[in-house]
């Protein structure tokens, strides 16, 4: 797992001990591991993390999905190298 | 909205509509606007920076330290915007519903009032600062799908209190700091003298809903109490606005942003800013201490 990936697992786990683990593929939504409060400052982790600024306006929840899908839209090209 | 299962709110309410009516004030008359804010005053208190107390407050320059107090006015400024925006459109869609019958008068008072504060805040950034930050991007699956409609029925207003509560916090400090412009120091005055009544409603509208929520099921206070304490963290983090410290000229924003939140000097801030809440919180029975963890 990449470094930043290891961040962002990092913090769900931070906010949900009781998780124990983050498959890949759980719906971090639907599962309330990122909830309405959490997202502003998840949002602020992946910005500082891909050192991009994440438009409001432009965003697509399914890209926050899951691990993989957070992997694949924010840290693929990172990953490859 | 699911309120059928709430039993009516009764309140006694006489004294604080009788203040409502004869504080009533007219917003749009009352403040002498300035062309503009004095160079060198700073815009809001130093010590109610998010960076007070901390070495990263005396490495900024002068110029920097004066455009923070600028940007997070603003800030704070437009977090009330928004925080009122979203308390009206909640109190409006039950101001005739069976359970509010009885404290619909007031709540008439709570929103014409709001609706001004609303006003007088954002005239104060647009002509001084030029513009309003947006507000934070929201999920629209809630995070308080888990409880039951009592629950979020208390939370909508619990909500309401909990932020009223911390910038009456900032309200009531500002209202009196002789270091601020004259019309930074008003603004916070007049709102500071109208919110101790909403306050004051926000609390017995609060304890009436949480007995609701406690009766039905004593095994829901915990679950209601967790979300109260992520709420209080949320909105302290609503605070540090990163965009305020990139217009203040400071680089680094997120990472700034993260080592400020998390030194001791503003942790204890937080426990300053969240004092009284978390003691009335923890007198109803719904504080910290109860959350299962």
């Amino acid at each position: 797992m990449t470094e930043p990936m290891q961040a962002v697992r990092a913090f769900i786990l931070g906010r949900n001990p009781k998780l124990g683990e983050v498959p890949d593929d759980l719906d971090l939504i639907d599962s309330r591991a990122i909830n309405s409060l959490a997202f502003v400052e998840f949002i602020f982790l992946l910005e500082e993390l891909t050192g991009e600024p994440i438009d409001p306006e432009e965003l697509d929840l399914d890209d926050f999905r899951t691990l993989a899908a957070i992997q694949a839209r924010f840290f693929k090209q990172k990953a490859s190298l | 909205m699911a309120v059928r299962d709430i039993e009516p709110i009764l309140l006694e309410l006489d004294r604080l509509e009788q203040m409502a009516e004869s504080g009533y004030y007219n917003p749009y008359t009352m403040f002498d606007w300035p062309d503009a804010i004095e160079p060198d005053k700073p815009w809001m208190s130093e010590n109610l920076t998010t960076l007070a107390g901390t070495p990263m407050w005396d490495e900024l320059t002068r110029e920097q330290q004066i455009a923070l107090t600028k940007y997070e006015a603003i800030n704070f400024f437009s977090l009330n915007i928004h925080g009122i925006r979203e308390l009206m459109s909640e109190v409006v869609m039950r101001i005739h519903e069976r359970t509010y019958a009885n404290v619909s008068e007031f709540l008439h008072h709570f929103i014409g009032e709001e609706n001004e504060h609303m006003w007088f805040f954002a005239q104060f950034c647009l002509r001084y600062g030029g513009k309003l930050y947006p507000a934070q991007p929201t999920l629209k699956a809630d995070s308080v799908d888990h409880l039951s409609p009592v629950a979020r029925e208390m939370i909508v207003f619990a909500r309401i209190l909990i932020f009223e509560e911390i910038v009456d916090h900032y309200n009531a400090y500002m209202a009196t700091d002789q270091t601020l412009p004259h019309i930074a120091r008003e603004i916070n005055r007049v709102h500071h003298q109208d919110e101790s009544r909403h306050v004051a409603f926000g609390r017995m509208i609060f304890t009436n809903l949480l007995g609701q929520v406690a009766k039905r099921d004593p095994a829901e206070v915990p679950l209601v109490a967790e979300y109260l304490e992520n709420y209080l963290q949320y909105s302290i983090g609503t605070l540090y606005n990163p965009a305020a410290y990139r217009d203040a000229g400071i680089p680094d924003a997120l990472a700034l942003r993260r080592r400020a939140l998390e030194h001791p000097a503003r942790i204890e801030a937080h426990d300053r800013i969240l004092k009284r809440t978390r003691s009335f919180l923890t007198k109803a029975g719904v504080g910290r201490d109860v959350i299962k963890r």
